[in-house]
């Protein structure tokens, strides 16, 4: 029982980073209707920001996060308007195509730069644990959730209460209907692609202290946010939230109850149904 | 002899009925116009009638056979074919390959598609264009081309839904020229249309749906002077 | 005649003609060229246009982009090794199962993706594929997880007591592999002025409007899934037998998958050309640069000194930028050529005709 508590806990608190990759990844579908494939590297590109904010100017992994959102951000907006803009027209299959391709030279230019081998980013506390409820749980999950949560807050006040965050809701609801009130779609778009990278890169940012870092690790974490996204309703932030949550327990126990190497098959085999029996998702919505 | 029943046929999306107890019966060989204001249910009896949907409740009843349930494509091969209110071309195929496809579900045969597929262009007199990309026409003649692919089916009844929307008058009449000349090949066709001028001189009998109910039917003599029709359209009279 | 179909006749006596000599010069090939590593880049080539021209039935003609392609590839390559290195069984026969096991994994897959659209079926054909590479990776009884499969020999291939081949060089494998290719070639073509390409399209384009002309959907995307999948699975066994060594990561992955996808892309969705055209681009120049071979090229030209900061950078990372380029190429495709290297020559040359 109390290994099914633990596995519960360290499911939520991962389920929360999750929750963070899965938002970005909803608000760039639900606002310009792609599905981002270069996701999980884009969070990539965050882990080894952060690897390298730390080992060269020291900067504390979860303090670096207030230079690394707004970097990522840029990042994102750049990607948009240089590359994503231009294929707004084009079929769905050539668009997930596109970021496919944008992935790919994300991670390998950052193999070529940075080579292959895994890095470890390590600080003083990252193999210390607190404990709560009785609980033992590790440090910088615990920082990181809390952050997560703190970040969370902060979008949902900026959806639900300033103009620049309805206006968003707005173009994801309804692009023509949008465009017609006088929103600059165009620059919502590009809004919501640097969100959405700012999201992903913080993620990245959240989970370097305890994940190696690699050029090929945002693939895994591209497939589960697709999971995460349909789980809880392509658009949805809530339905993200949700679902991410849902996703980081369902690993833990699975993991647990199956071994390690079946979680995966877990996690697909959840995605399967949902897609197959509530294609909008658990909570049955697919607006923001 | 009616090749169509509906029998008391009604969809409903959740809470709301798009169809409620819709009954009327379509002669063979005859045009019945189809009409009613917007959101009336007229496409989605179609959709019913075609198997696209399936009614919830009542009964499509085809040349004596039931239809509830079959799937668009069983349909089409029984003799029943539709067109659509915003048109459908298979934009990246040639005018004459659109056709070929319809052409298909009658014969195995490519070249024997393609032979039907001249001839049926020539009816609706698309034949010079017979090797443009579908993407790159008009729509008057998109939705001709339309009808050329639904006859190549070699249908018994033809679902014209709109056929004539988005059309200049010169257009409309090559239509309407179209279908009295269908008929007079022997096809029954149910034609929903919102130019009543079009309505009047094509159809032998008239259907009023109304928020998904049959609000009347008869001559188009009839309909047009019955008082219930003039209200539902214009709202009631002062 | 008239003078127009005159000159189409002569066009196509032209390219049947010169469709003839390629063909001619394919199979006499090794009679001229020593180099062992030629005819690798050939079986290669021959490899990859089989699987871009297998995905093109479905994701080209069908409209169906599935990057899940690894699964087929992986169950012809698994099977026939299994099949020849556990239970001596000749890869001439296990081939066969393998193509079965690609079936029977096709028509699953089928069943459960084909109900989705457009991006949701490009989702579940990658989580189905992964289901697939980790359930292997995992059933290490059958499969010996991730050490992989690796044969310790061929059995001999004879014919009435003559021998054929014993499988020494690699010239058995360029004739198998330049069969296989013009197979699959043969078979688009024919598929694609048939009834199933005519309906096959049709889905394409509008998968309602075909549904009310007589089409079933979902039949006929298990039919183009299942000839896509055949030949993928042989694809995959040759790859197997010839390499002699296989892996989930290096025959049932997403990576595999999407190489498969670009394929078709970069050399032209929808066109039989297209996959043979990027098929010969992309293996030699991801060969190229994995091998340094291009490196080496750019040194021996006097472009870059080898002592140099760049000369050793490219010497020792240009042979991992091959999927970089491939990067690279799908996205400069995607947003200047949609249409892929062969619709964009055919483009610009029917521009310059009609001056």
């Amino acid at each position: 029982m109390a290994i099914f508590v633990q596995a519960l806990i360290s499911g939520i608190l991962i389920g929360g980073v999750y929750a963070l990759i899965g938002i970005g990844l909803t608000i760039i579908f639900g606002v310009m209707r792609i599905i981002n494939f270069a996701h999980g590297d884009i969070l990539m590109i965050g882990m080894y920001a952060t690897y390298y904010l730390f080992t060269l100017l020291h900067i504390d992994p979860f303090l670096s996060v207030v230079i690394t959102i707004p970097l990522m951000f840029l990042f994102g907006a750049m990607l948009q308007k240089v590359f994503i803009n231009r294929a707004l027209d084009a079929l769905p299959q050539n668009q997930i195509l596109l970021t496919i391709g944008l992935g790919l030279i994300m991670s390998n230019s950052v193999m070529l730069a940075f080579t292959s081998d895994y890095k470890i980013l390590t600080t003083r506390y990252s193999s210390s644990s607190v404990t709560i409820l009785g609980i033992s749980v590790s440090s910088p999950l615990a920082i990181s959730f809390a952050i997560t949560a703190a970040i969370t807050a902060a979008l949902y006040w900026f959806f639900l209460k300033t103009d620049t965050g309805q206006a968003i809701r707005a173009t994801a609801q309804d692009r023509e209907a949008a465009r017609l009130m006088g929103i600059n779609v165009r620059k919502m778009s590009t809004i919501a692609f640097g969100l959405g990278a700012a999201l992903a890169g913080t993620a990245g940012a959240l989970i370097a202290p305890t994940y190696y870092i690699f050029p090929q690790v945002g693939s895994i974490f591209t497939l589960k946010s697709f999971v995460i996204t349909v789980l809880g309703g392509m658009g949805s932030v809530v339905g993200a939230t949700l679902g991410g949550v849902l996703i980081g327990v369902a690993e833990s126990i699975g993991g647990v109850y199956f071994g390690s190497g079946w979680k995966d098959v877990v996690v697909f085999t959840l995605f399967l149904l949902v897609l197959l029996f509530k294609p909008a998702g658990l909570l049955g919505k697919s607006r923001t | 002899m009616a090749i169509l029943e509906i029998r008391h046929l009604s969809k409903y999306f959740g809470g709301l009925a798009a169809n409620s107890d819709v009954s009327f019966e379509v002669p063979e060989r005859s045009i019945v116009g189809l009409i009613g204001p917007n959101g009336a249910g007229k496409t989605t009896l179609f959709n019913c009638i075609t198997g696209y949907e399936a009614p919830s409740k009542g009964e499509v009843v085809f040349q004596g056979r039931r239809l509830n349930g079959l799937k668009p494509d069983r349909v089409c091969r029984l003799g029943m074919v539709r067109t659509w209110q915003k048109v459908r071309p298979l934009r990246n195929l040639s005018v004459l390959d659109n056709v070929v496809v319809g052409a298909l579900c009658r014969t195995n045969s490519v070249r024997e598609a393609r032979e039907i597929a001249h001839r049926q262009l020539a009816v609706v007199r698309l034949d010079q264009k017979a090797s443009i990309l579908a993407g790159a026409l008009s729509i008057g003649d998109r939705k001709k081309l339309e009808m050329a692919r639904a006859l190549a089916t070699r249908p018994k009844l033809l679902l014209l839904d709109e056929v004539m929307g988005g059309l200049n008058p010169a257009e409309s009449e090559e239509i309407i020229q179209l279908i009295l000349e269908i008929k007079n090949q022997g096809l029954t066709q149910i034609v929903i249309e919102h130019d009543m001028k079009a309505i009047m001189r094509l159809s032998d009998a008239v259907v009023v749906l109304n928020s998904g109910e049959k609000l009347a039917e008869g001559s188009p003599e009839e309909i047009v002077h019955d008082q219930r029709v003039i209200e539902a359209y214009l709202g009631a009279e002062p | 005649m008239t003078p127009d179909s005159n000159a189409v006749y002569r066009a196509r006596r032209i390219s049947l003609a010169s469709l003839t000599l390629a063909i001619g010069v394919l199979f006499l090939l090794p009679l001229f060229v020593e180099s062992t590593y030629v005819l690798h880049l050939m079986i290669l080539i021959f490899i990859n246009t089989i699987t871009g021209s297998s995905w093109n039935i479905l994701g080209g003609y069908t409209g169906q982009y599935s990057v899940g392609h690894a699964a087929y590839f992986g169950a012809g390559a698994y099977t026939t090794m299994i099949l020849l290195q556990y239970r001596h069984i000749a890869p001439w026969y296990g081939i066969w199962a393998g193509v079965v096991a690609a079936l029977v994994t096709a028509l699953i897959i089928g069943s459960i993706c084909f109900r989705l659209r457009g991006p949701y079926f490009v989702l579940a054909s990658i989580a189905v594929a992964e289901i697939f590479r980790v359930s292997v990776l995992n059933l290490k009884n059958i499969t010996n997880g991730a050490e992989g499969i690796l044969i310790t020999e061929i059995p001999p291939l004879s014919s009435g007591g003559i021998l054929i081949t014993d499988w020494d060089s690699k010239v058995p494998f360029y004739f198998t592999g330049l069969v296989f290719a013009l197979l699959v070639i043969l078979v688009s073509w024919r598929v694609g002025r048939s009834k199933l390409g005519y309906y096959f399209q049709a889905i394409r384009e509008d998968q309602d409007a075909a549904h009310s002309l007589g089409i079933n959907p979902t039949i006929y995307k298990n039919i183009a899934l299942s000839i896509s999948a055949i030949f993928t699975s042989l694809a995959g066994s040759l790859y197997a037998v010839y390499v002699g060594f296989i892996d989930p990561g290096s025959v049932l992955s997403v990576e595999l998958s999407v190489q498969i996808v670009m394929i078709g892309i970069i050399g032209g969705v929808g066109t039989i050309l297209g996959p043979v055209v990027g098929a010969a681009l992309l293996v030699p120049l991801s060969e190229g640069l994995r091998s340094n071979a291009i490196a080496n090229l750019l040194i021996r030209a006097g472009i870059v000194d080898p002592e140099s900061r760049a000369g050793a950078f490219l010497k020792e990372n240009l042979g991992h930028a091959h999927v970089l380029i491939y990067g690279i190429l799908v996205v400069i495709v995607i947003l200047f050529m949609p249409e892929g290297l062969v619709g964009f020559v055919r483009r610009a040359v029917a521009r310059r005709a009609s001056r």
